[in-house]
């Protein structure tokens, strides 16, 4: 059954997922070479300095694309189902509801995940060559937030997508776009670095909302 | 699940009402506290200010004397040192003191520290630059370095037979090949470790850059709280150790490269005294004690004129000249001002602006980022 669930996800998601991972992938290789290009335009030291001194990272550009992405994995996914009462059929499978919506999540993270880590591996691993160990992982840790805001507004996405009432899907808008704002308060580099074990916990805890929205959409809740 | 997701979003609710209902109401009803721009003035021997009274400027000093705009430049001669030599109204003298221009300029000087400068993430990497280099103009240098533990290698080799360096060291890395340059680091480490420092450092300040007279290199506190001095002269190390005062265990420094040279760094200690190195010889002299013959009589208690100063939680803004400094600190309780005798760095007045935050600033909440740091993590507001 578990396989057939995540068959069917795979149906629904392929192709946004290839365009997914080429967007991502492309964004990342544009941002690693915009810092190759800025070495060889205006020196090794100049980069270094303006990274050391002015907190540039290079990978600005990516700062939304996550959550992009997560936003718009969530709408593939659940949209569909929502649209053509997929979702009630879903349910009624021989399989525990927990169990059903916990492989559609999952699956939607790990594609995140997968995509996730291409994006990092293209804009970073190259930067190894350019800096030290000390920048390339200021970069990395200083895109952590943006990713976990990408998982983040997977989760909402998929809470409101599900969620079979419009006044409380207005409700939940309200609070998972404050919510995500609080993935995208750095004031400079490594602003996260404390707080990242505790923002991650409340992502994975984020994921039962979710359960809240699947419980009320089988009790047929209507506005 | 149903239980834990419902207490989960209550959570969730009430920590986004708690950050953001304050933020609203300190947004809309807050008042902004305007504290007047303040200089100790040695003609008058008092503070002056400039404050704003509706769309007006209000020049007076603390006695409450008023005075016009070239009447307010006349007792700051100094500070408006330019301002008075474009009229020919620059005097000859200044507190019976013989003054010209160029001496007055070369001896003005600012300097600032803010908390956010020093709670935040370093990257560990610095650059050394060439203080000798024998050409007017200052260049960057093409290597960067970092301090590295001890663990018996450099740059993942074993270091030179008979430079054991298991305590750590300083690591040069060539920044077009990014890769370790390992004779200078050894050179380097040698030279520290020969002079009592002790890896990795626990503070250390430099301002590399261009667009200055000259270089003296970093000021650091290293792992046994003793305060060296570090630069390159000719492509070789200069490191050397600071004398402290018996007790003085220093925790911030600050590196001023001023024009006049006579100070190299300010430095905090322990109990957030506040210390000048000078030059020559890196004479250490506490900035504020209170003179023998005390401190003029505006001043309440020698408790509160007592001048200390914590960078992690408060900023620093001095204005110096030849004669006096005019130091102010702010907290979030008030913002202290301190005239300092330039000469002996002894205290010759106090003033403080208590600063009352308005109700909406007082609305407690939760905050996820500071003025004083550059992290993001949650925070009570009381």
């Amino acid at each position: 059954m578990t396989k057939a669930l995540i068959f069917k996800e795979w149906i629904k998601t392929r192709w946004y997922l290839l365009v997914c991972l080429t967007v991502m992938i492309g964004f990342a290789a544009y941002a690693a070479s915009g810092a190759f290009r800025a070495v060889e335009l205006r020196g090794a030291g100049h980069i270094w300095e303006v990274m050391v001194t002015r907190d540039a990272i290079f990978v600005d550009i990516l700062r939304y694309v996550p959550l992009a992405a997560g936003f718009a994995l969530a709408i593939v996914q659940f949209v569909p189902e929502m649209q053509k009462k997929c979702l009630k059929l879903t349910l009624h499978l021989p399989c525990s509801i927990l169990k059903t919506t916990a492989v559609m999540i999952a699956y939607g993270l790990c594609c995140l995940t997968i995509c996730f880590m291409a994006m990092s591996l293209t804009g970073i691993l190259p930067l190894g060559r350019l800096f030290p160990h000390e920048m390339v992982s200021r970069i990395f840790l200083s895109m952590l937030p943006w990713i976990l805001g990408g998982y983040s507004a997977y989760i909402f996405t998929s809470w409101i997508i599900i969620e079979p009432s419009w006044k409380m899907r207005i409700a939940y808008i309200a609070i998972s776009a404050l919510a995500l704002r609080i993935f995208f308060l750095a004031p400079g580099p490594e602003a996260y670095n404390v707080f990242l074990p505790w923002l991650s916990a409340a992502v994975i805890f984020s994921a039962s909302l979710i359960w809240l929205s699947v419980l009320r959409f089988k009790a047929g809740v209507q506005d | 699940m149903k239980i834990f997701g419902k207490i989960f979003l209550w959570l969730l609710v009430a920590m986004l009402a708690a950050w953001q209902i304050p933020w609203l109401i300190r947004y809309f009803a807050a008042v902004p506290s305007h504290v007047p721009f303040t200089l100790y003035s040695t003609v008058i021997e008092d503070f002056a200010m400039i404050r704003t009274e509706g769309d007006e400027l209000e020049f007076i000093d603390r006695a409450g004397h008023r005075y016009t705009e070239k009447g307010f430049d006349s007792i700051l001669p100094l500070f408006y040192a330019r301002q008075l030599n474009s009229e020919g109204r620059f005097p000859d003298s200044v507190s019976g003191r013989a003054v010209n221009i160029h001496e007055v300029l070369e001896h003005n000087f600012f300097f600032n520290s803010h908390p956010s400068d020093i709670n935040c993430k370093k990257t560990g990497i610095y650059f050394l630059m060439e203080s000798c280099s024998g050409r007017v103009d200052l260049e960057m240098p093409d290597d960067a370095f970092r301090f590295i533990s001890g663990n018996g290698t450099i740059g993942g080799k074993a270091w030179t037979d008979g430079m054991a360096q298991d305590n750590g060291g300083i690591e040069f890395i060539d920044m077009k090949k990014n890769d370790v340059l390992r004779e200078k680091s050894e050179m380097f480490t040698s030279a520290m470790a020969e002079a009592g420092f002790s890896f990795p450092p626990k503070c250390l300040s430099g301002n590399p850059g261009t667009r200055k007279e000259y270089d003296e290199g970093y000021i650091i506190i290293d792992a046994a709280d003793k305060l060296f001095h570090l630069k390159m002269v000719k492509g070789r190390p200069y490191i050397r150790l600071i004398d402290l005062p018996s007790g003085v265990v220093p925790e911030h420094a600050f590196i001023t490269e001023f024009g006049d040279r006579r100070t190299i760094a300010f430095f905090t200690d322990t109990y957030d005294r506040m210390y000048a190195v000078c030059m020559p010889g890196y004479v250490t002299v506490r900035i504020g004690y209170i003179p023998e013959s005390g401190i003029d009589k505006t001043c309440r208690t020698s408790d509160t004129a007592d001048c200390t100063f914590d960078p992690t939680e408060e900023s620093i803004y001095i204005i110096g000249n030849l004669i006096d400094w005019t130091v102010r600190i702010n907290s979030e309780t008030s913002t202290r001002y301190y005239a300092i005798n330039a000469n002996d760095f002894s205290l010759i007045s106090f003033m403080e602006y208590p600063s009352e935050p308005s109700w909406a600033e007082r609305v407690p909440g939760i905050q996820f980022t500071s003025s004083k740091d550059k992290y993001v993590k949650p925070r009570i507001r009381k």
